[in-house]
């Protein structure tokens, strides 16, 4: 474990002193003990971006500054899940030009773990339960979420999810996290299966194309879960499964609830802030209870 | 796909019913990586056959529906990379019940490395870092491990699997070596390399009995499998890539 970038207020003096004490185990049990405590009461958070981020929007960092903001580090622990986009290079050169100069940046291969130097060779789950943040990025769904679960990663991120690391990610790794989620971008629509970490129903990029939202009201219309529409540009961020907020980097950004009620499909717009405004409303007391 | 060598590839041209039979690329075990769908039109771009490949990342890129697409194949052919990842995939997809549909049809399947594993009933694979068994799609009953001479490491992972009965017995190709099966039946064991071999190995009562395989060695006395074109067909062909491109149809070597 590496202490410089322990994010919570067990400070470095107090492990500078466990050592000094001559302790042979490091981290000291009780000092463990200290920490898992301290990370069971941290809340559970997702941030889903319609669209955005450091992959998509070249002239704004809106939304990767929200997100890291989130994991209140100064130098935070994040590590790139660019599974979606079959481990593309260049996504994977634009993730650490984005972050490497001020977080402790890795990624995983899920292609290349029988070559050294690509990523991370150490064990995958403690490699990813000592991080701050998980991005994922984006590309198909489907194919990303039968990679992870062929290697265990869909128990895994679980496990992060409950231990309060971030998860966030656009497009792909913003679907991924719900129940259920209408996936057209990389493909025809259809109606997909994700990890259920939301039980709510999902469609990024709502503003891409003209039939997303037709397809998306025909699929709640058809039984899928009431869920979340959101444009490129605009984040849901769930504390535990509730959507305590919505941020946008873009002033125009929009995001809607849809639902089912009777025969009737209907859609509500969501309240947006605006992150490159001058005030940022500050968000709300938290309703939920840390989870266990 | 040897890069300087066309042997085993011609060799999988001729098998086809087709004369320019349709060849359909899958890179889904290397992420569809740019490189490696480069190669196969830089190997098949310019042979008696229909190129294409389909990415399981970019399904966007297609016109038609992926079972149109694989059943109207005469080959299909799989790259390398992680067996565990391409098996996967294929499932999200339902392609593993595709691909059984075709090799039920008759369309050729062949791939190298992971890409000929994953027909067998298991394999070594390196998916998770370090060799271990890994269970195929089972379209062969045997198993198979590749790389026998290129990759030693994976061969005593693949004999002591065998020996407990974690793999069923099966063969041990090293590099340059091509396994011909029709239905169950290993027909023809062929070579691109003077020296390459391949062995047939059975658990018998807990103990291991090997029998080596001497393969044909491609290009030598034989015509050449694939002939050269004719300069009229390449004519055609730059029309019809040209008429492709005008109507949008063409394939795209971008990763986004």
């Amino acid at each position: 474990m590496n202490v410089e970038t322990w994010p919570l207020d067990l400070g470095r003096e107090s492990i500078h002193a466990q050592s000094a004490l001559g302790q042979t185990e490091f981290p000291s049990p009780q000092f463990a003990q200290k920490r898992e405590q301290a990370m069971r009461t941290r809340t559970p958070q997702i941030v889903a971006l319609g669209g955005g981020g450091f992959s998509m929007e070249k002239d704004s960092s809106l939304l990767d500054d929200y997100v890291l903001s989130l994991t209140d580090s100064r130098r935070p622990r994040i590590c790139f899940l660019p599974t979606a986009s079959g481990d593309a290079d260049h996504y994977v050169v634009r993730f650490y030009r984005r972050f490497s100069t001020y977080c402790e940046a890795s990624h995983i291969s899920l292609f290349r773990r029988d070559q050294g130097g690509a990523g991370v060779e150490e064990d995958l789950a403690s490699h990813l339960l000592g991080q701050d943040l998980i991005y994922v990025g984006g590309g198909n769904v489907v194919s990303m979420l039968g990679v992870w679960r062929a290697h265990g990663l869909d128990d895994i991120l679980r496990r992060a999810w409950h231990k309060g690391i971030v998860l966030c990610g656009p497009s792909a790794g913003s679907l991924c996290w719900f129940e259920e989620a209408l996936s057209a971008f990389h493909g025809p629509p259809r109606r997909i299966q994700g990890l259920g970490l939301l039980p709510y129903s999902n469609c990024v990029h709502y503003d891409a194309e003209p039939a997303r939202r037709a397809e998306y009201h025909s699929l709640v219309g058809e039984g899928m879960r009431r869920g979340f529409a959101v444009e490129d540009g605009v984040a849901l961020h769930f504390h535990d499964t509730h959507l305590a907020r919505v941020v946008s980097s873009r002033p125009d950004g929009r995001a809607y609830e849809v639902e089912q009620m009777g025969d009737k499909v209907f859609e509500a717009a969501l309240e947006v802030n605006y992150l490159g405004a001058d005030t940022v409303t500050p968000l709300s007391i938290d309703r939920t209870v840390a989870a266990a | 796909m040897e890069p300087t060598n066309p042997l085993l590839d011609d060799f999988v041209l001729t098998l086809a019913r087709a004369q320019e039979p349709r060849i359909l690329f899958l890179p889904t075990a290397s992420g569809d990586t740019t490189t490696q769908i480069n190669a196969f039109y830089a190997r098949f771009g310019g042979r008696s056959c229909t190129p294409r490949y389909v990415s399981l990342f970019r399904l966007g890129d297609l016109a038609c529906s992926l079972e149109e697409l694989v059943l109207a194949q005469d080959i299909v052919y799989v790259g390398g990379g992680s067996m565990r990842n391409l098996l996967a995939i294929w499932r999200a997809h339902q392609l593993d019940e595709l691909l059984l549909e075709a090799w039920r049809r008759g369309t050729v399947l062949a791939g190298i490395s992971a890409g000929a594993m994953c027909w067998f009933a298991g394999g070594v694979s390196c998916s998770s870092g370090t060799p271990e068994p890994t269970v195929g799609l089972g379209l062969l009953e045997g198993s198979l491990t590749v790389h026998a001479d290129g990759e030693p490491e994976r061969l005593p992972v693949w004999l002591s699997s065998v020996r407990s009965g974690m793999l069923p017995g099966g063969w041990a190709a090293d590099d340059g070596v091509g396994l011909l099966f029709r239905g169950q039946q290993l027909e023809r064991v062929v070579s691109s390399r003077p020296g390459a071999g391949a062995q047939r190995v059975d658990a018998i009562a807990g103990e291991l009995v090997r029998h080596r395989l001497e393969p044909e060695l491609l290009g030598g006395e034989e015509p050449p499998c694939a002939p050269a074109l004719d300069d009229d067909v390449r004519e055609l062909r730059r029309i019809n890539r040209l008429r492709r491109k005008m109507t949008g149809e063409s394939h795209r070597f971008s990763d986004r």
